[in-house]
């Protein structure tokens, strides 16, 4: 699996949407599956799936799928 | 009170317990293995957590940081994320909030500095720990937290305002919390010990002791045992429909 697939998939498995629906301009609070429950199991998906422990300053920065890309990266997850 | 091991769920996951080293929290982890987990037991007293841990190696990881410390207390959060995946490790699913400090002193003897260590300690360490330790769980959807707050706090105590401040504010966040971890299957409760015989309370003389013990129904200390059957309850499935709740043990003393 790319990054890209293994991001998607956590997308996917947090808040329980389908692929088609992770796109980079998807925003926190624009949909309903993505409210501040899933966005803790996201962080938590997200963490697993790339073994890192995001700061706090970056969970609260992760407003989109364009947004939690460029986090990862400073945590060397490239995309 | 006998064990609830058979309706506890605790085996093949993992709990951390905060201040390991202290009396209450060794009862607490004895009390958790017995009821099948695997326990990462944390405080800064190397050598006392070498020895605990030497009671059930396969099952006590002992951790050893300053919860005070915020890069230790993520650095062990690291330590406990990457052993989630070994089976003999397990899933954390528990985390009990029990280090703290006690600082006795009148409002116009508590010097700032104390308070914002007991503050710190005892609730802002306890924070982090519940921010940390959610994330792990909130994957599985599953956990439960018991933070070891204080009669002091629930009721108020001459020449103890930080002290009780600092457990106050961890009972606020404790009601709050389960409020808000709920729907991520995250049950948050506490437990409020009175008078327990420990290091915590071993600088009370005589007359001091019988003074506590005086506006103490029972008349007598309780014990680090009887504060970990309470944590043990709590965080087993025989209470899995109890959270936002504050667990007395303290044999009805009014402080
Ligand atoms: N005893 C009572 O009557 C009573 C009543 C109400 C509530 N409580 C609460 O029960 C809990 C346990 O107390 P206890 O009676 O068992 O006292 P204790 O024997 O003095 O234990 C306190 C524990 O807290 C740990 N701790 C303190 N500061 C720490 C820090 N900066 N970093 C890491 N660990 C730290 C200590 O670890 P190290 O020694 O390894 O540093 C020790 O394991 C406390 O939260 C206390 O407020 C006790």
């Amino acid at each position: 699996m790319t990054n890209q697939e293994k991001l998607t998939q956590a997308f996917c498995d947090a808040l329980g949407i389908g692929p088609d629906q992770v796109k980079d301009d998807l925003q926190y609070n624009t949909i309903k599956e993505w409210d501040s429950t899933a966005h803790m199991v996201l962080i938590s998906e997200l963490e697993n799936t790339f073994d890192v422990m995001l700061d706090t300053d970056d969970i609260i920065d992760m407003s989109s799928v364009a947004k939690a890309k460029e986090i990862l990266a400073k945590y060397d997850v490239s995309f | 009170m006998t064990s609830l091991s058979d309706t506890s769920c605790l085996t093949g996951h993992s709990v951390l317990v905060t201040g390991a080293s202290g009396a209450i929290g060794q009862a607490i982890v004895k009390r958790l293995l017995a009821d099948g987990a695997v326990v990462f037991a944390a405080g800064r007293n190397e050598t006392t957590l070498q020895k605990l841990s030497e009671t059930d190696p396969a099952r006590i990881v002992p951790l050893v940081y300053d919860i005070a410390d915020e890069q230790a207390v993520k650095a062990a959060f690291r330590t406990i994320q990457s052993k989630q995946s070994d089976p003999a490790v397990g899933s954390l699913i528990g985390l009990v909030n029990n280090a703290g400090v006690m600082d006795e002193a009148s409002l116009m003897l508590s010097s700032l500095d104390a308070v914002k260590h007991q503050l710190n300690v005892n609730f802002l360490a306890a924070y982090q720990h519940m921010q940390l330790a959610a994330r792990l769980m909130a994957r599985l959807k599953q956990g439960a937290i018991v933070n070891v707050v204080s009669q002091v706090g629930e009721q108020g105590s001459a020449g103890m305002s930080a002290y009780a401040a600092s457990k106050a504010a961890l009972t606020g966040a404790t009601k709050a919390l389960a409020k808000e971890l709920a729907s991520t299957g995250i049950r948050v409760n506490a437990v409020a010990p009175g008078f327990i015989d420990t290091s915590l309370t071993e600088h009370y003389d005589d007359k001091a002791k019988e003074a506590v013990l005086s506006r103490t129904a029972f008349n007598r200390a309780g014990t680090p045992e009887q504060v970990a059957d309470a944590v043990g309850f709590l965080m087993s499935s025989a209470s899995s429909y109890t959270s936002g709740h504050v667990f007395p043990v303290d044999g009805i003393f009014h402080p």
